[in-house]
């Protein structure tokens, strides 16, 4: 139980460490950590596929692309000026009304159950693979129009156009 | 099912068309397949509707009815991409082939019987949207709006699907069933997170219709866009968004009317007042235009406000007569602005004179628009207003008219600069394509104004 | 995998929820104050993971699958989300040579 404790306070600091550093390639390592301490928790939740795809996913495939780009870009400078500081009071506080609201919320909730596995298997590879393959089959279909369309897209977008407009 | 299978591969198709050169064809095969699209969701109209595919998706009379009106306005943008394209670059396959994703994406909006099927919906039509603002890789406005409209979408995507997660976390199912038998089932227990959840996903589903005060990219996004893409974005993808709003509030929710209703009036009146006031100010025909999409998805919110039996058929009407007489406007535009080089009211100034024509159909969308009587934009502000007098909402239904009154204002202007302002210039010359949606979109708008039963018996 | 489920038992649900509530509101608070174009998006992905985390435990708290299904619908949004939003960026970049949003004249927040 105090695992979770533990690791919720690291993904926390890590979160604030990501938005509030500087240099953005600090900011990405951080994320990197961040996402790191979220496989534990999917760990603690016995979702060892999602664990393992959250790993592979963002901290490989999208953590990369986007070092990726601010090494291409040639941006691992702190030359970032910060907005204004009013515009900074107003975003925090926007964010701990969100909190605020939801924490509200969760006070009415009466009784606040632990989680308890009712079936550690939920989330092994052939649990969900019969899910996904029998109930959610359309969604799973569909999402490939999305990744097509993104392919298309980020491919039109970043190449570089020979012909001048 | 078939049509949106049908729409995947005619997107796939298109590339390929794009591969080999196939240039010519491009327009006329997407336009077959479209047509063929409609024939498939036509054929449906009769058939029982069940939800299909362990309740993903579920083709009743709103799905069909807001589908054939996507695939028809989308058909009408079609018509006027010729020529359009070609000028901002060669790869003109994938600007077709994106508009059809885009528009599979808006199709499974208006069906959607499942959370999931929403979420992938709104995004498959957002994330090729995101692209085809940014197709002027060179303009230097065109950038910025792609990379706001991408910012503000993928941060509302954020809101959404926290909203859907705690409505998740509260009745442990995504399918609208389920949910709706939970607020039958509990109608005095529900879980605090369900309100929540709903109000974030008001947040979000506000965010991607461009309602206040989440509108603020709206303004800068139509404007920097290519103008067909602000044509598909400002009618398409809106009437998509509220069916998929109306659709989600209809089915579900309506039992915790008493909760969401004053946030939403608040939403509302705010989108009114802002769209309407901000457009009066206006220098631009395109930015003006941008500010009356917001005041009019202020008169579509009262659809959802007015929630009934009968909002279901008002917003049909209403996003119909909307989007036929944008499509006109910007047709206009588009051939204003390809002879004069300016989107400014002045470039209007003597049309008429030189092009009655173009004059005259642009008049009549403007008229629908500011919803004067015998055109379509009446029969559709009416239906709505009469929705939300049907529920006692006195005060907003005066509201809603001192609005209108605004928008009469701001839609005249143009029509005093084509007819009464006179300048020097040569005659625009307008093509078969072009001559053919402006007549079909005044002649659907005034026979709708005359006969309102053509679209008001659909739902 | 006994220890680590036992590990779990006894947390409650609530805490779960505020965790991640938290972990949004910092994603929020990301975009609201940063002017970096790459750093907003990552601020998104916090806000993303977030909501991931949320539907395993509710997935593990309702003992249905169904919640750690959908997250691989966000993952999938998540990557083709970042890959058009980074050809953005490259893409505005060749014509400003910045990722500074207020670099781009009109963009008013």
């Amino acid at each position: 139980m105090s695992v979770f404790y533990f690791v919720a306070f690291l993904s926390i600091f890590f979160a604030l460490m990501t938005i509030f550093t500087k240099n953005a390639v600090h900011s990405v390592l951080y994320l990197v950590i961040t996402f790191f301490t979220f496989t534990i928790h999917y760990i603690l939740l016995n979702a060892q596929f999602l664990a393992v795809v959250n790993f592979i996913v963002y901290m490989g495939a999208i953590m990369v692309l986007f070092l990726f780009v601010l090494m291409l870009l040639n941006l691992n400078k702190d030359t970032e000026p910060l907005k204004s500081n009013l515009i900074k009071i107003i975003g925090v506080i926007a964010g701990l009304c969100l909190v605020v609201t939801i924490a509200g919320s969760l006070k009415l909730l009466e009784t606040s159950n632990p989680v308890v596995l009712k079936d550690p298997g939920i989330g092994l590879v052939s649990n969900l693979g019969k899910v996904l393959f029998s109930e959610f089959l359309l969604p799973f279909e569909i999402s490939s129009i999305l990744l097509l369309t993104a392919m298309v897209g980020a491919v039109l977008l970043a190449k570089n156009e020979t012909k001048k407009i | 099912m078939s049509a949106i299978i049908t729409l995947s591969l005619l997107a796939v198709l298109l590339l390929y068309l794009g591969l080999f050169k196939a240039k010519k064809a491009l327009l006329p095969v997407s336009l077959l397949g479209l047509l063929a699209a409609i024939v498939l969701y036509s054929i449906q109209w009769d058939t029982d509707a069940e939800p299909l595919y362990s309740g993903m998706v579920l083709f009743d009379h709103f799905a069909v009815a807001f589908s054939i009106l996507s695939l028809f306005i989308t058909g009408l943008v079609f018509l006027l991409s010729r020529d359009y394209f070609d000028s901002i670059s060669e790869h003109v396959a994938e600007y077709y082939a994106l508009i059809i994703f885009s528009l599979t994406g808006a199709l499974l909006v208006v069906s959607f019987h499942n959370l999931a099927m929403l979420f992938i919906g709104i995004e498959i039509m957002s994330v090729a949207l995101y692209i085809l603002v940014g197709i002027r890789k060179r303009d230097f406005s065109s950038n910025e709006a792609a990379l706001k409209y991408f910012l503000m979408g993928a941060f509302s995507t954020g809101f959404l699907l926290f909203g859907i997660t705690l409505i998740y976390g509260a009745t442990g199912s995504f399918d609208l069933t389920e949910i709706k038998n939970y607020l039958i089932a509990n109608p005095h227990s529900i879980s605090p997170l369900f309100y929540s959840g709903i109000l974030l996903l008001i947040i979000g589903l506000s965010f991607k219709v461009g309602a206040a005060p989440f509108h603020f990219w709206t303004p800068d996004v139509y404007e920097g866009a290519p103008i067909l893409i602000t044509t598909f974005m400002s009618t398409v993808v809106k009437t998509a968004a509220f069916a998929g709003f109306l659709r989600l509030f209809l089915t579900c929710f309506v039992p915790l009317q008493d909760f969401w209703a004053p946030v939403l009036l608040v939403i509302t009146v705010l989108t009114l007042f802002i769209g309407n006031i901000s457009a009066l100010a206006q220098q631009s025909f395109k930015r003006m235009l941008a500010y009356s999409s917001i005041s009019h998805a202020g008169y579509m919110l009262f659809g959802i406000l007015s929630i009934g039996a009968a909002s279901a058929g008002a917003i049909f009407v209403y996003s119909a007569a909307y989007s036929i007489a944008s499509v006109v406007a910007f047709a206009v535009l588009i051939l204003v602005k390809r002879s004069r080089g300016s989107e400014h009211f002045e470039a209007f100034n003597g049309l008429a004179a030189k092009n009655p024509y173009l004059a005259f159909t642009l008049s009549v969308a403007m008229l629908s628009l500011a919803g004067i009587p015998l055109t379509a934009g009446f029969v559709g502000k009416f239906m709505m207003f009469s929705g939300v007098l049907a529920n006692y909402h006195i005060v907003l239904l005066l509201l809603a008219v001192l609005n209108a009154a605004m928008g009469i204002y701001y839609y005249f202007r143009v029509i005093v600069a084509m007819y009464f302002r006179p300048a020097d210039r040569e005659e625009v010359t307008v093509n078969a394509n072009y001559k053919a949606v402006l007549f079909i979109g005044a002649l659907l708008t005034i026979a709708i104004g005359i006969f309102p039963s053509l679209l008001a018996g659909w739902l | 995998m006994e220890t680590v489920v036992t590990n779990l038992q006894g947390v409650p649900i609530n805490h779960y929820i505020l965790f991640c509530s938290i972990i949004f509101a910092i994603g929020v608070i990301g975009v609201l104050i940063r002017r970096n174009v790459i750093v907003i998006m990552m601020s998104v992905e916090l806000m993303l993971n977030s909501v991931n985390l949320l539907l395993a435990a509710f997935s593990a708290y309702k003992g249905d699958a169904s919640g750690q299904v959908f997250v691989f619908f966000v993952m999938a949004l998540a990557a083709a989300e970042v890959a058009v939003g980074l050809a953005i960026i490259v893409m505005v970049y060749r014509n400003t040579r910045s990722v500074d949003i207020n670099a781009l004249s009109r963009l008013k927040w």
